[in-house]
């Protein structure tokens, strides 16, 4: 496939394949292009980018923004460095891309159950984050509508129960699981249909604990978004609030200081050390391992107490802030941070040499959970998963944003896909984040931390690797207040990838599987 | 039926229902110390069927009958099978008690009624853990009777009782067979007993559950009668290692010190097999689950070769 080399306003339009006037391409602050096109020319401009390796990174609708239209719709694609945004505006119809894009399928049902448009041509239309009970015709991201519940249904008809894929044939039977598990985990519907204890199909269900993130942030002031932005999923609580503020820095052009961007980018490899940890902990925890999990459980408790020593939050909350961080972390408590990943780094090694050198544990790793590469593009599979299925898109390496380019990490991808390459690709990730970690706190300048620039009215998406893979935030600010706030986080994306990932293996595997891909309920369900 | 044979049966059922949940506690403490844990302390699971045997017992609505007798049931096949297994004082055999095939055969029944009981409350895990607890039994079954034919062979008896006087009159047999002999019980006491690789006992992690699925549905005093069972059944193939393997101390006459000291060397040995069960149970993950019968085809070899030798050397 000839990658069309993508520079200015000519790229583009060889890319779509029309003629399209330069009034309708914008240049975003991040070197990102939007293009605004109707519908017609949307289908094929897809079309077009489906056949140049283009991924759709996000979809996501906002209400009132052109003028010409009661909706717009933007359309994320990427590839590699290049992002391209398409933008419709609609009154309550839109075409469906789902089937040159598999990955629009989710969006389009969030589009439909957030604002009413319908989506002609697709071919899931099932309800996605609006469960049985609330009422036809309720679309809770209308500016209409009131941010309070609804009337509930208490009781339903069989005509409203949630269709999930029927498998049918002789042996097969259905696995309901959840939403309500025996352990203490977030909510997540699994309906499995195996043949014994080999598993044919899964089908997830989600979004049993829907908080109305993107409602709750409307109508605030900027700064007072942050606490939500922190709250979209607890173990990313840094990168998504550092992305918030990135939109927010760019739709208003402030400029952050060097020396906030080193302590940035500290908390967000702290947090990337966290996630991996209680991953790595989880997959042994779920192969019955637990002196491995106890050593890596262990290891994330310090890193957390140390993060707590360092912001005042074991979730490194509160700190990040729009312009910079709110206060500045001293250079004997950053030394100290050095001593102690150091000595961290040692009870790491030995901690993943015990389990590498544990051949029950390598035969319960090895080709359990496989992720086709061919699967990546088609789902926009994102973040350490991918890499370890071949893929080797970290936004730190190929958009770096903040001070990324001076600090490339190195991405170590794997091209075996299971348990056992994702479990891999995360240990060389914690390896990498100390080694940064170490470079950063040696190079950080001193100076402000914060910038004192007013926020201003705009729009602006920020694209960021989170521990769990791309994070994708589009803030609008009108009158100096959130418009809409759209986060899409690398767990929306990665959630299907288990539907895959699954096939043909047994019943007994799932649980390792899952914690494998590392997927947050919190941070699909807004 | 003798006297001796009446205080037998009453000391062997109350020992063993006293000394059992000591050992679950043990390997959960040997496994929390390996992981640099402090652990629950050694009498946790005494606490917790007494808190159990005090709780309200809640029954799912598509259950039947099944379930309320099932933890009857449970209990009494084990505490049968617990009579022909002595494990402080072997006296005289009387009846038909101590026969190896019944006595496998009483641990079938309560391992069938705790299945029916899974799929009885209608929930999937219930049904899973009794699938998954069938294909393994159906499998380690013919494993299970050659092991004890292999003992039959060595002791060349079909009754416990007269092996484990045997072992205890002539002391430890200090043969290669019995190194044989040990690592086939060890597989068996670890698969009958829902142990890592075969069944992790700590997890309740819906979809890898066995022995835990089939319980699930349990609760109240029905709960702590399974619990009980299970540890009794521990205890029982526990005894049936130590008093083949180690049997010094074994008391072969009713006399009070007698029983004391064996009571005491039992209790020593089995804490001591049960830190082993703790250590063997950390050093490895949980296996593939249908990568299981290769651990079963080893106590296999290894008692098909006794037979082998017993019959030709």
């Amino acid at each position: 496939m000839t990658q069309t080399p993508y520079d200015g306003t000519c790229g583009i339009r060889e890319l779509l394949g029309f003629t399209i006037t330069d009034d309708r391409i914008t240049r975003g602050p991040a070197h990102e292009y939007s293009v605004r096109v109707d519908e017609q020319e949307y289908v094929q401009a897809a079309e077009n980018l489906a056949l140049h390796d283009f991924a759709l990174a996000a979809l996501f609708a906002c209400e009132e923004f052109s003028g010409r239209g009661r909706y717009s719709i933007f359309s994320v694609f990427e590839r590699k460095q290049d992002i391209l945004i398409l933008v419709r505006d609609v009154d309550g119809h839109a075409v469906s891309i789902a089937g040159l894009f598999p990955s629009a399928c989710w969006y389009e049902r969030e589009c439909r159950d957030g604002f009413g448009i319908t989506f002609d041509g697709a071919f899931d239309t099932r309800r996605l984050l609006l469960h049985e009970c609330y009422p036809d015709g309720y679309h809770p991201l209308k500016k209409e509508v009131p941010n309070r519940s609804p009337e509930i249904a208490g009781d339903w008809g069989p005509e409203r129960e949630y269709p999930f894929r029927v498998v049918n044939g002789e042996g097969v039977y259905q696995v309901p699981v959840g939403p309500v598990h025996a352990g203490i985990i977030e909510p997540g519907h699994f309906r499995f249909s195996v043949i014994g204890e080999t598993i044919f199909n899964l089908e997830v269900r989600m979004f049993y604990k829907h908080r109305g993130i993107e409602k709750l942030a409307e109508g605030r002031l900027p700064a007072d978004c942050l606490p939500v932005a922190e709250a979209v999923s607890g173990d990313e609580s840094v990168a998504n609030a550092t992305a918030f503020c990135m939109a927010v820095e760019q739709a208003s052009q402030i400029a952050v200081p060097g020396r906030a961007w080193y302590l940035r980018t500290i908390l967000l490899e702290l947090e990337r050390i966290v996630s991996h940890l209680s991953d790595q902990a989880g997959m042994l925890v779920d192969v019955a391992f637990p002196l491995g999990a106890n050593q890596f459980s262990v290891l994330r408790e310090e890193i957390v107490r140390t993060s707590a020593r360092l912001t005042g939050s074991r979730f490194m909350r509160g700190r990040i802030r729009i312009g910079g961080v709110s206060e500045d972390i001293s250079s004997d408590t950053l030394s100290g941070l050095v001593v102690f990943l150091t000595e961290f780094r040692k009870r790491y090694r030995v901690g993943l040499k015990i389990v590498l050198s544990t051949p029950s544990v390598i035969d319960r790793f090895a080709t359990t959970g496989i992720v086709r590469k061919s699967l990546l593009r088609p789902l926009n599979i994102t973040g350490p998963v991918a890499r370890a299925s071949g893929g080797n898109s970290d936004v730190r390496v190929n958009r770096p944003y903040g001070i990324y380019d001076q600090y490339t990490p190195r991405i170590q991808p794997l091209s075996d896909g299971d348990v056992l390459a994702r479990f891999t690709v995360k240990a060389s990730e914690i390896m990498d984040s100390l080694d940064l970690i170490e470079r950063l706190v040696a190079d950080i300048p001193g100076g402000e931390t914060c910038s004192s620039d007013a926020v201003r009215d705009g729009h602006a998406l920020a694209v960021i690797e989170s521990p769990r893979g791309q994070n994708l935030c589009w803030v609008r600010i009108r009158d100096g207040r959130i418009d809409r706030y759209k986060v899409r986080t690398a767990s929306f994306c990665n959630w299907l990838a288990i539907e895959h990932a699954v096939q043909g293996n047994i019943l007994a595997d799932f649980p390792v599987i899952n914690k494998s891909m590392n997927l947050s309920y919190a941070g699909t369900d807004l | 039926m003798a006297p001796d044979f009446v205080l037998y049966i009453i000391f062997n059922t109350l020992f063993v229902l006293a000394a059992a949940p000591l050992w679950i506690s043990v390997i959960k403490k040997v496994k929390a110390w390996t992981q640099g844990r402090q652990g629950p302390s050694v009498f946790q699971t005494y606490y917790m069927v007494a808190k159990l045997l005090r709780k309200e017992v809640v029954y799912s609505s598509t259950s039947s009958r099944i379930t309320r007798f099932t933890p009857l049931v449970t209990m009494a096949a084990i505490l049968t099978a617990a009579l022909f297994v002595p494990l402080i004082f072997v006296p005289e055999p009387a009846g038909g008690i101590g026969n190896i095939i019944l006595f496998l055969y009483l641990l079938a029944l309560a391992r069938f009624f705790m299945a029916l009981a899974g799929l009885d409350a209608g929930s999937t895990f219930g049904g899973m853990g009794s699938s998954r607890e069938m294909s393994i039994s159906a499998i380690i079954e013919p494993t299970t009777i050659i092991v004890f034919a292999a003992l039959a062979f060595v002791f060349r008896t079909t009754n416990i009782f007269d092996m484990f006087a045997r072992s205890a009159a002539t002391g430890t047999i200090t043969t290669p067979i019995l190194i044989l002999i040990g690592i086939s019980l060890f597989i068996i006491l670890i698969v009958e007993t829902s142990r890592i690789p075969v069944d992790n006992p700590e997890t309740h992690l819906e979809l890898t559950m066995i022995h835990e699925g089939m319980i699930l549905e349990q609760s109240g005093r029905n709960l702590a009668l399974m619990e009980l069972a299970a540890a009794v059944k521990l205890t029982v193939l526990m005894a049936l290692l130590i008093n083949l393997i180690v049997p010094f101390g074994l008391a072969t006459t009713l006399t009070a010190t007698g029983l004391l000291i064996a009571a005491v060397l039992f209790v020593v040995k089995g804490t001591i097999l049960a830190g082993i069960i703790g250590l063997f149970e950390s050093s490895m993950a949980k296996m593939r689950f249908f990568q299981l019968p290769s651990l079963f085809a080893m106590a296999f070899f290894f008692s098909a070769l006794i037979i082998i030798i017993e019959v030709f050397a």
